[in-house]
């Protein structure tokens, strides 16, 4: 007995002290200043990067390709440079150094790559990682950093939701994954989530930009170094539960040590609308609207001037007159103004750059709405003179002021008949022609207006423990606050109506998300003589709250009052809500690599999530990652073309959390009505604690090719990601008091694609360099399993062994030649059409898309184009008319009518609605398969040519003019404005054309 | 940096606790617009509140609501009402062209379970509640064993076997099986006598508005007269025409002061001053979209019938060749008046009468029951009634229910339907009558999401 406590007892004692002394080893070697010249032979090489390998601390080559730095006599130098071979070299007592370095096309095995919790390069990496540069995006001339990235990435589909300011994208990474939920990626700024959800209500802004403001507008692409798109499970699991629709990492620019540079760009870029569509001319409009009311059986009352009122553009108004109101409505030009001013710089241990940027953009509307944006970003890095402790933290400010009118134009520019009265009456006076039209710029008066502020920082700190082992956190906060406003004053509706300030309402919007994160990490890393290892494990804290409230305040005194509700003679509140969401995990990685020709990367995670019910809030990921270099094997070694061949392959789970917080509490929520004077608590959630995480399990194998010394790379990926319990709302018995549940439900969504990304630079000789890149996606999306599908509230919507994405159309067989109506199939053969007959499938998921860059440069010239493909079925004109002879213009198509009996026509008999049969017939003609065509389409999203002033010694001045153009021609079979954007009501992407310099010094 | 010891004990420490620190970290508050359903047994204010979402909910929809609730909807499906307007809600109901679909029978089937939800999980949880005095927590609970069986006691009557549903466990709940016409009406008498030893009889409310040990004898009473209990129902109901007065001017009778009122709704009061089958049925120009009394029941009154004057109205189209009758019980639309003077009234006192009567009748006591007959033909006007035959005597009652409770809460199709005469009353005037059409469909929804609610009731 005594001699075993004892034993116990020593080993405690040893093992303390072994840690006290692993945690206290002293630094012992001598420091010397060691000095030389970098070249490539024959000429310097300025801005190489001396580091002393495994630290951050290290220098820049200056002018002359001369360096020096403080190192330890038995540390060694490792110096690189884009374009050449990194060496490395022992100092071995030296303190000169001089290094001759060998080019090499491109740099596979140095450039870091963002991984989240860690970093890797591409020749070790053992997941699915696509990125871009700040390269590819300083030279858009955009607002939001998805922008920047559509097209560039393959298995990252992202479409503009509107061209108008301010406004929002959506992305899908790798397909929809889950019924129920978003295809929102987990968003990644610098280390801390960054909540991408739209904070702004329909209330308020559904008309001008569909109530998608994109919180992501608050950071200034051009302060952005990198974003990293993380895919498979090897790369998600990592994140866990938020990792199953993947991950985008953004991070943010650097200062860096050497002299102060001073860095400034500017640049005016014009918008327009890449085109119009073919709408009906006066001449053709009037024809169909009198061919219409005859046919419909009302021609007598076209001389009854009883109508006078109710048909003014057949009666009243002008036969002759025409406007191209899409010419007035959206053919302005929206110029950008954007300016942006940095300077970084640093010594050995600190080094900082702060940068500002503003940003003014126009609509092509009418009237002077604009947005803008203001937004101030700092970074600052120190390590200490030991290199033991380092601290980055960056912040950035920014301040989004957006007016706009309250809805969008576009509906009206396409819908607004060609004769309609003019705007102004003879006095400069809006025109109401004596009431017979609403007079679009009075829409101007209904203002929308948005402040956003976005306050983003974090802070990392580190610090070497021991030479191998590092302790590491991040701590981060958010804070997104949205306001915003709609005002409808009496004054934006005919005077004549009699309408006074007592109707004027306006609606507010406050909306905010505060979110901070701690997350403490050990980072420990070993190399043995062919093995290394790298251990990672770490925790987060995480909590978000958000708020929202929406009211509406009617009746005002005088509409000069409008923005103050306490004026307002009612106030209603039409939303509030409060939602607080906690999250931690435990994670961790262990990365194994022998002789950087085998590779094994396990990753984990363990998450926890208030949303769901106790015992249920937590669930575990993890992901097993393995690479082999096979072209390090010595078979390869006398390849002369291959120069790097790896595969890789990962399988593992992530999860989701994606269904709004508090669903597992049995909760009673107010209804703001009352009973007796005693206000109401009404039931709305049953106590649920069942349901659990949703899990997406991702298998990935992919092949990497480097040939000829790298210039050509290509990266070939197939995967396929399988997503189970899926949460949704079951439907119940009412017996249960609910309609509904939420519940995990045992169906599967299985998306499945193969990538392939390529890049080849070709030197022509010393000035002239070819670069291509190609990026490629296949995917496909299947709803493998859905039981009770035909019993379930989603039986209309989808069909197992197809996509989410398709929908369900009636099928059109074209217009009877002795009716002149519309027919459709008549699946059920019940006689009529109905709800029930729209069997039509149709997948709107794009079958494969993808990007193709060229770059030349030509001394000090270069030029790029970037073409966009995209190969999809789109909505045609037709979706958004299908019936000549409304009150409103549509599509020049529609005057290919069936006339009398026995025509062969595509569009039906004119009518104004009143014809048994041919108003419905329209619409359902809208949504039928004759609605749908090929929407495939080639876009040359990017052309810049750019001209670097050459230098002029000593004068350190940077001066580069370039003019660039973004979405300056798309190729497409569609009739509508744009194949992404092909709705008649809502503004599509524009054309723009920049003009820019960047100047630094 | 200078003690680099110090920093990594601190680091050391910090780090350890990072890692330990409990899981509880993910839990979280409720939030601040709703309220844990733990915390509504918390306070008087709360369950006040759980309770005023049921009376709320019954005034505003479903069965109980004077908008489209039985008073209407099974005017137009019995002999009652005629419908004009061209709403295919309604007109399925008024010509028997009722699927297993239909929208106004699964509203009110899930309007009807929601509320037994709200008042099950008042139930069980009032029971939980350490703050609430024990005389107060009998109130509420009596109010909700009531609601319950209140609600149980319409379904009875339109779906026949039906599950009755008395827990607020999701999981049995949504796999609930019927249960037999006659259970259904022993568990509702139990619920009921629960209520009454719960509740008292005074009128916290003043106005009659929340339902107290009152309502629950007058459906309890009426409960005795379904199941045919004839002792006990008519002991019930002379617990109440002890306590309550008659009305004695017919036109005071559905004014929110009468004194017969056993229990009524309060009106919203801002907006809507009066009641909601004062809106609907008040006509106010020929031709309508609403809806007449049938010829069938204008005829239904003998001559010299106070309320045929009183509760009935006409309108004539302006070129005179139209007129159309409609039930002027209530008469004032929900905005004209400044104050509120019309309640939508549930059970008042006339009915116990008429239980009682029937009641009395059916135990041979032939004179009581003429009395309690005649007290209310003797307030419409009319003279009393001679016979003694105690089936003439009863058919008299029938009679006079028929024109004493007329488009209120489906009383004419519930008394059809249990003394047997669905088919008669209706085969003459319902072209698509079939005699299975005395259950309404279970909605078929529900049978498909729980199928132990099959068969469907045979004729759908």
């Amino acid at each position: 007995m005594t001699k075993n406590h004892k034993s116990v007892r020593w080993r405690r004692i040893f093992g303390c002290n072994l840690l006290f002394l692993m945690f206290t080893l002293p630094l012992t070697a001598q420091d010397l200043l060691v000095s030389g010249k970098v070249t490539d032979g024959q000429l310097p090489i300025s801005g190489a990067n001396v580091l002393i390998k495994n630290t951050k601390k290290g220098v820049v080559s200056n002018f002359d390709g001369r360096y020096s730095i403080t190192a330890k006599a038995t540390d060694t130098l490792q110096i690189s440079y884009l374009g050449y071979t990194t060496v490395t070299i022992p100092i071995q007592n030296r303190t000169t150094i001089n290094v001759t370095l060998q080019e090499d096309a491109t740099a596979l095995g140095e450039v870091q790559i963002n991984a989240g919790y860690y970093t890797t390069t591409d020749r070790e990496k053992t997941g699915s990682i696509s990125r871009i540069t700040a390269k590819e995006i300083e030279t858009q001339p955009i607002n939001n950093p998805l922008a920047a990235m559509q097209g560039h990435l393959s298995g990252v589909n992202i479409v503009q939701s509107t061209g108008v300011p301010g406004g929002g994208y959506s992305i899908e990474i790798r397909g929809k994954n889950f019924i129920n939920g978003s295809t929102n990626p987990l968003f990644i700024v610098n280390g801390v989530p960054y909540g991408s959800q739209s904070l702004e209500a329909p209330d308020v802004s559904a008309g001008i930009n569909g109530s998608l403001v994109s919180p992501l507008n608050a950071i200034d692409p051009n302060s952005i170094e990198s974003i990293e798109v993380l895919k498979d499970a090897d790369a998600t699991a990592i994140y866990g539960s938020r990792g199953a629709n993947g991950v985008v990492l953004i991070t943010t620019k650097k200062g860096k040590q050497g002299k102060t540079i001073v860095n400034t760009n500017m640049s005016t870029s014009l918008g327009q609308v890449t085109g119009f569509r073919k709408l009906m001319n006066t001449q053709q409009y009037l024809e169909i609207r009198k061919e219409a009311i005859i046919n419909d059986g009302f021609g007598a009352f076209l001389e009854n001037p009883n109508f006078d009122f109710i048909w003014p553009d057949l009666k009243s108004w002008s036969q002759t007159r025409y406007t191209d109101w899409q010419k007035n409505l959206i053919g302005g030009t929206a110029i950008r103004n954007n300016f942006r001013l940095s300077v970084s710089g640093g010594k050995e241990n600190t080094q900082f750059l702060t940068g500002a940027t503003h940003l003014k953009e126009t609509t092509v509307f009418p009237g002077d709405s604009n947005y803008k944006k203001t937004s101030i970003n700092n970074a600052i890095n120190h390590q200490s003179a030991n290199q033991r402790f380092t601290l980055v933290s960056t912040a950035s400010f920014t301040f989004e002021d957006n007016q706009l009118p309250s809805a969008d134009f576009t509906v009206l520019a396409n819908t607004l008949e060609p004769n309609a009265p003019k705007l102004f009456d003879n006095n400069g006076n809006l025109n109401w022609e004596n009431g017979t039209w609403a007079n679009p710029l009075a829409r101007l008066k209904r203002q929308y207006n948005a402040l956003i502020n976005t306050l983003m920082a974090n802070m990392t700190v580190s610090y070497s423990l021991m030479d191998n082992l590092e302790f590491k956190s991040n701590f981060g906060f958010n804070n997104y606050d949205l306001e915003s406003y709609i005002i409808f004053p009496s004054s934006a509706l005919n005077p004549n109506d009699g309408v006074d300030s007592s109707f004027s309402s306006l609606t507010t919007n406050k909306g905010q998300r505060k979110s901070w994160i701690i997350e403490p990490q050990l980072n420990w890393e070993q190399q043995w003589k062919n093995i290394r290892a790298n251990i990672l494990i770490g925790s987060t804290f995480q909590k978000e709250t958000s708020t929202q409230s929406v009211q509406r305040a009617r009746g005002f005194p005088n509409n000069q009052l409008i923005l103050n509700p306490s004026a307002a003679s009612s106030l209603e509140a039409l939303q509030n809500s409060y939602s607080e969401y906690k999250y931690m995990a435990y994670f961790g990685r262990i990365n194994l690599n022998y002789q950087s020709k085998y590779f094994i990367n396990l990753t984990g995670r363990r998450d926890g999530s208030s949303r769901f019910g106790p015992n249920k809030q937590f669930g575990n990921f993890g992901a097993v990652g393995a690479a082999w270099c096979f072209s390090k094997e010595a078979l390869f070694n006398e390849n002369t073309w291959l120069s790097f061949g790896k595969i890789r392959g990962s399988y593992g789970t992530t999860g989701s959390d994606n269904i709004g917080d508090y669903r597992f509490l049995g909760t009673y929520s107010t209804t703001g009505f009352d009973y007796n004077g005693t206000s109401v608590l009404e039931p709305t959630g049953v106590f649920n604690p069942n349901f659990r995480w949703e899990t997406n399990k991702k298998i990935e194998l992919g092949f990497e090719f480097g040939l000829f010394k790298d210039r050509i790379l290509i990266n070939t990926s197939w995967y396929r990601n399988r997503s189970s319990n899926q949460l949704i709302g079951v439907p119940l018995a009412a017996t249960t008091g609910f309609n509904s549940l939420v519940s995990n439900f045992e169906a599967t969504v299985e998306n499945t694609g193969f990538e392939m990304e390529f890049s080849a630079v070709k030197i022509i000789n010393k000035n002239l360099q070819w670069t291509t890149t190609f990026n490629f996606t296949q995917a496909k999306n299947k709803l493998l399993k859905f039981p009770d599908l035909k019993s379930s509230t989603f039986s209309n919507k989808y069909i197992i062994g197809q996509p989410l994405t398709i929908v369900h159309l009636y099928h059109a067989l074209g217009v009877n030649p002795d009716t002149g109506l519309y027919q459709f199939e008549d699946y059920n053969d019940d006689g009529n059409i109905s709800a029930e007959d729209r069997q039509w499938i149709v997948d709107f998921a794009p079958k494969f898309y993808g990007g193709l860059g060229n770059i030349f440069s030509y001394k000090n010239l270069s030029m790029e184009f970037f073409f966009q493909f995209k190969k999809q079925k789109a909505y045609n004109s037709l979706a958004s008319g299908a019936s000549a002879g409304l009150r409103e213009n549509g599509s020049v198509n529609l005057i290919n009518r069936w006339q009398q009996t026995g025509d062969m026509a595509p569009i039906q008999r004119a009518t104004f609605g009143r014809y048994p049969g041919a108003g419905l017939g329209g619409q359902n003609q809208s949504m039928s398969n004759a609605a749908v065509s090929d929407g495939s389409f080639i876009r040359l999203r990017n052309v810049l040519l750019s001209y670097k002033v050459p230098k002029h010694m000593p004068s350190d001045l940077d001066f580069t003019v370039y003019v660039q153009g973004q979405n300056i021609l798309t190729i497409t079979g569609l009739d509508v404005a744009d194949p992404e954007q092909t709705s008649n009501a809502i503004l599509p992407p524009l054309r723009q054309l920049t003009l820019g310099v960047q100047l630094s010094f | 940096m200078k003690n680099p010891k110090m920093l990594t004990k601190i680091f050391a420490c910090f780090l350890i606790l990072g890692m330990i620190s409990c899981e509880s970290f993910v839990e979280i508050d409720p939030p601040n617009n709703t309220i844990i359903t733990e915390s509504i047994f918390e306070s008087d204010a709360t369950i006040e509140s759980a309770l005023a979402n049921i009376y709320y909910k019954m005034r505003e929809g479903g069965m109980v609501s004077g908008n489209f609730g039985l008073s209407i909807a099974l005017g137009i499906y019995t002999d009652e009402l005629e419908y004009y307007g061209n709403n295919n809600n309604q007109l399925n109901l008024y010509n028997h062209n009722v699927f297993a679909n239909d929208i106004t029978i699964s509203s009110w089937w899930n309007h009807a379970y929601n509320i037994i939800y709200a008042s099950n999980d008042i139930i069980e949880g009032i029971d939980n509640s350490t703050t609430l005095l024990p005389e107060t927590k009998a109130q509420y609970k009596g109010q909700a064993f009531f609601v319950r069986a209140y609600m149980h006691s319409l379904l009875v009557a339109l779906f026949g076997d039906i599950p009755y549903v008395s827990t607020t466990d999701h999981a049995s709940n949504s796999k609930e099986i019927r249960m037999p016409v006659q259970k259904v009406y022993e568990h509702i008498i139990a619920d009921l006598n629960n209520a009454i030893t719960f509740l008292d009889s005074s009128d916290a409310s003043k106005e009659r508005v929340i339902p107290n040990q009152s309502a629950a004898n007058a459906l309890l009473s009426r409960m005795y007269l379904y199941t045919q209990k004839w002792e006990k129902a008519e002991e019930t109901s002379s617990k109440l025409i002890s306590t309550f007065t008659l009305e004695t001017d017919v036109q005071k009778v559905f004014l929110k002061h009468a004194s017969e009122t056993i229990w009524q709704f309060k009106p919203e009061g801002k907006n809507i001053k009066n009641t909601q089958e004062g809106q609907i049925l008040v006509i106010n120009f020929v031709p309508t979209q609403g809806y007449g009394l049938s010829d069938s029941l204008l005829t239904a009154f003998e001559t010299g019938d106070l309320r045929a004057t009183n509760w009935i109205n006409s309108i004539t189209s302006t070129d005179g060749l139209t007129t159309i009758y409609y039930p002027y019980k209530y008469k004032e639309t929900i905005n004209t008046t400044a104050n509120s003077l019309e309640y939508s009234i549930i059970f008042r006192l006339a009915e116990q009468y008429l239980i009682r009567a029937e009641a009395r009748a059916h135990l041979g006591a032939i004179s009581d029951a003429q009395n309690d007959l005649n007290t209310i033909r003797n307030r419409a006007g009319l003279n009393d009634i001679a016979t003694t035959d105690a089936m003439a005597l009863i058919d008299a009652i029938h009679q006079e229910r028929r024109v004493e409770l007329f488009t209120e809460h489906g009383h004419r199709w519930f008394d059809l339907n249990r003394i047997g005469r669905a088919d008669e009353a209706l085969r003459a005037i319902k072209p698509n009558w079939r005699p299975t059409n005395v259950l309404l469909p279970i909605p078929e929804t529900e049978l498909r999401l729980n199928p132990n609610l099959k068969p469907q009731n045979s004729g759908y």
